[in-house]
């Protein structure tokens, strides 16, 4: 059975700027809530944006498509499911005459869905994110169709949107985006999204000033030696991490959990190093240490013990 | 009154091109600060550690294994085609590349053709890092229909039935296997890949202007450095250390830090864009010949590499960093060869557009038409040749 729900919800600030010349397109994609283009196959969500690289190159489209082209469409899963589900995508031509308000239930009624499909990718696994390419030969009203299925219960999920190739005309674009901006607002405020936002805002802005001082607060002391010589980029390294209590009685058995990377860069280690063993007296074998450029790292350190977990972050300018 | 004005203004515009001349000019560029040099000893190739031993591989540096891992690497009977060897795509007159975008060997390779100098200090081969050691590598196109095309019983085959390539073999490894029975073949199989990597790891790159121009800061010989380096030269390097970030990846003195990095690169025309090392390290992880297979020539097995390897979503699209030395006479540029010149590969740096897929770590640098052409010049300065202990080459 097929579930029946769905439809992309182009955010309009993508409509507005897609109306825009490109040199004004922005796009985040750090950020969550800058995704504005979102796919939403039932209740799974993913990114989705439409490259057209042969005319213009990393301008991104959310729904509507300039010229008849070679198009890419990229979905990148903001809800993991999505990795273990075999997704199939298709393009019609609308044969419905519902343009722009095609739904599911239209397509469903389509007689010979082969007949009018210009693109078919038959159900596969993409784990990490799912992308297609198609060249339009010919500009028009098309509509894509996403399914997947859940491996467990082999439900249907599907999402479908309609778009236009070759767009040119304003037509009824004014009213659209009046409307959207209308739903849009709406929306932020009875999913209580523009509080939680302003919350999130505030909940940062007092991590930044309160920051500077975790380090310091911990009760425990961590520091780190490095037996095999002075930490340099690119050399996988062995640490020696030492934990104390901050009277400097050493901590035993504690479980440690070690990550960190560049806060400048946003990215973090090349590797993923891991307590190898505990030599005891509080030190603990820290091994697959590395770092692939010079500049600003933190290393943070996760230890568990009885009395619960303390993180440290360990700062280190190479 | 109005010749007055007239003359005011005549004295405002020649002022302004007085002042425009001004900053324009070719001001000789600063010396070098301690923190400046200190970053150019570290892309030194002086500085280029002692390449450490590779237990993995038993006849690593064994000069006779290299020789007959050179024959190998320039023998087209390994083809099924006849007409295919390692050098069909890693020319060595080309700097171990090919100059197209993608290699083209018996049909076409997914991506552009790596050079393979130096690739002996990198913990990872490929583009994505699907191979986690030269000779683990150096069997993989063997039995790549659109490479070699052939498969390991016909490679085996070919050796046994060359008199000069059977003894050497069994002199390094001993008897080869019965080839007409159905037994197992892969020891013999991984044994051809070593000694390929016994050659590869003698490809190393050689002294540069560049590094000519880093020994004359470090002596200290002022004279010298103006005959070395062009103003922009000197420029285009300051840029580099600094400004352009381009050492947050291209750093140490191969120029790269051999891990993956997803900066943004538009998918090549007619294919969906490439998820890089986020298909890479699955493979490395399944591939019976990485470190922690059998044919690991160290039974203990000790794979540091794979037993961290990071996997996540910042693998996505990321792929490895290529070494900056010997940039000349290697394009095309990128995973795909996407790019045709290095400036369209400066200006891509410049612009650092979201990428298609997965997030681009690098940021839009801001640099000017001017400055681009000085990195530019610059990164000519790390031409030079390749060195081996093979003449003929």
């Amino acid at each position: 059975m097929i579930d029946h729900q769905i439809v992309i919800r182009a955010a309009c600030l993508v409509l507005v700027a897609s109306l825009l010349p490109a040199t004004l397109m922005a796009h985040g994609g750090v950020v969550e809530e800058d995704d504005l283009c979102i796919i939403k196959v039932n209740y799974l969500r993913a990114h989705f944006k439409i490259y057209q690289p042969r005319v213009s190159g990393h301008e991104q489209f959310c729904e509507d498509l300039p010229v008849a082209s070679e198009s890419v469409f990229v979905m990148e899963y903001q809800h993991d499911s999505l990795s273990f589900m075999p997704i199939d995508f298709r393009i019609i031509r609308d044969v419905t005459g519902k343009g722009r308000f095609a739904r599911i239930e239209d397509v469903d009624e389509i007689a010979d869905i082969d007949a009018a499909t210009v693109f078919y990718r038959p159900a596969s696994l993409e784990p990490d994110v799912y992308t297609v390419l198609h060249e339009f030969a010919e500009e028009g009203d098309f509509i894509g169709i996403v399914s997947a299925t859940h491996p467990d219960t082999n439900k249907i999920y599907a999402a479908v949107f309609p778009f236009e190739v070759g767009f040119t005309g304003w037509g009824y674009w004014p009213f659209i985006i009046g409307l959207l901006i209308i739903i849009q607002v709406q929306y932020l405020l009875m999913s209580g999204r523009l509080k939680r936002w302003f919350g999130a805002a505030s909940v940062l802005a007092c991590c930044l000033v309160l920051s500077p001082g975790v380090a310091e607060a911990e009760d425990l002391v961590v520091t780190y030696s490095t037996p095999d010589g002075p930490v340099e980029i690119n050399r996988m390294h062995s640490w020696v991490l030492h934990v104390a209590t901050a009277e400097g009685e050493p901590v035993t058995g504690a479980e440690i959990e070690v990550d960190g990377g560049m806060p400048a860069h946003n990215h973090g280690l090349p590797t993923r190093p891991r307590i190898t063993h505990e030599i005891g007296d509080g030190d603990y074998q820290l091994d697959g240490v590395r770092f692939h450029m010079g500049g600003y790292w933190e290393i943070v350190v996760s230890v568990t013990t009885d009395a619960g977990t303390e993180t440290i972050v360990i700062p280190l300018t190479l | 009154m109005t010749s007055d004005r007239l003359r005011i203004s005549a004295a405002v515009a020649v002022a302004a091109i007085l002042v425009a001349i001004w900053f324009l000019r070719d001001v000789e560029p600063a010396p070098w600060s301690d923190a400046e040099i200190a970053l150019l000893r570290s892309l030194w190739l002086e500085n280029l550690p002692e390449l450490v031993p590779d237990p993995t591989n038993a006849v690593a540096d064994n000069p006779r294994a290299a020789a007959f891992g050179q024959q190998l690497f320039l023998d087209t009977r390994l083809s099924a085609n006849g007409a295919v060897s390692c050098a069909t795509c890693h020319q060595p007159a080309r700097r171990f590349t090919d100059g197209l975008p993608k290699g083209r060997a018996i049909g076409q390779s997914r991506r552009n053709t790596p050079s393979i100098v130096g690739t002996a200090y990198s913990p990872w081969l490929y583009w994505d890092g699907r191979r986690d050691s030269q000779w683990a590598q150096a069997l993989s196109p063997l039995e790549d229909p659109a490479e070699h095309g052939s498969d390991r019983r016909r490679v085996l085959e070919l050796v046994a039935s060359d008199e000069n390539y059977r003894s050497t073999y069994e002199q390094l490894f001993g008897a080869l296997p019965d080839l007409s029975a159905a037994g197992d073949i892969d020891s013999a199989f991984a044994n051809i890949g070593k000694a390929i990597a016994a050659f590869e790891r003698t490809v190393l790159p050689a002294d540069s202007r560049f590094d000519q121009y880093v020994a004359a800061v470090v002596a200290g010989e002022n004279e010298s450095l103006k005959t070395l380096f062009s103003d922009d030269e000197v420029r285009g390097l300051r840029l580099f250390i600094d400004e352009a970030n381009c050492m947050q990846c291209h750093n140490g003195p191969l120029f790269t830090n051999n891990e993956f990095h997803n900066t943004g690169v538009l998918s090549a025309l007619g294919e969906v864009p490439d998820i890089g090392r986020a298909g890479g390290l699955p493979d490395v992880m399944q591939d019976p010949f990485n470190c922690r297979g059998e044919f690991n020539d160290v039974a203990t097995r000790r794979c540091p590499e794979l037993d961290f390897a990071r996997s996540g979503p910042e693998l996505i699209g990321a792929v490895r960093t290529p070494s900056l030395r010997n940039l000349d006479g290697t394009a095309p540029y990128m995973h795909k060869g996407q790019i045709e010149t290095l400036a369209g590969v400066l200006e891509h740096y410049n612009d650092a557009p979201d990428a298609m897929i997965g997030h681009n770590e690098a940021e839009p640098l801001g640099l000017s038409a001017r400055e681009l052409r000085q990195l530019e010049a610059f990164l000519g300065t790390l031409t030079a040749p390749y060195r081996t202990q093979f003449e003929s080459m």
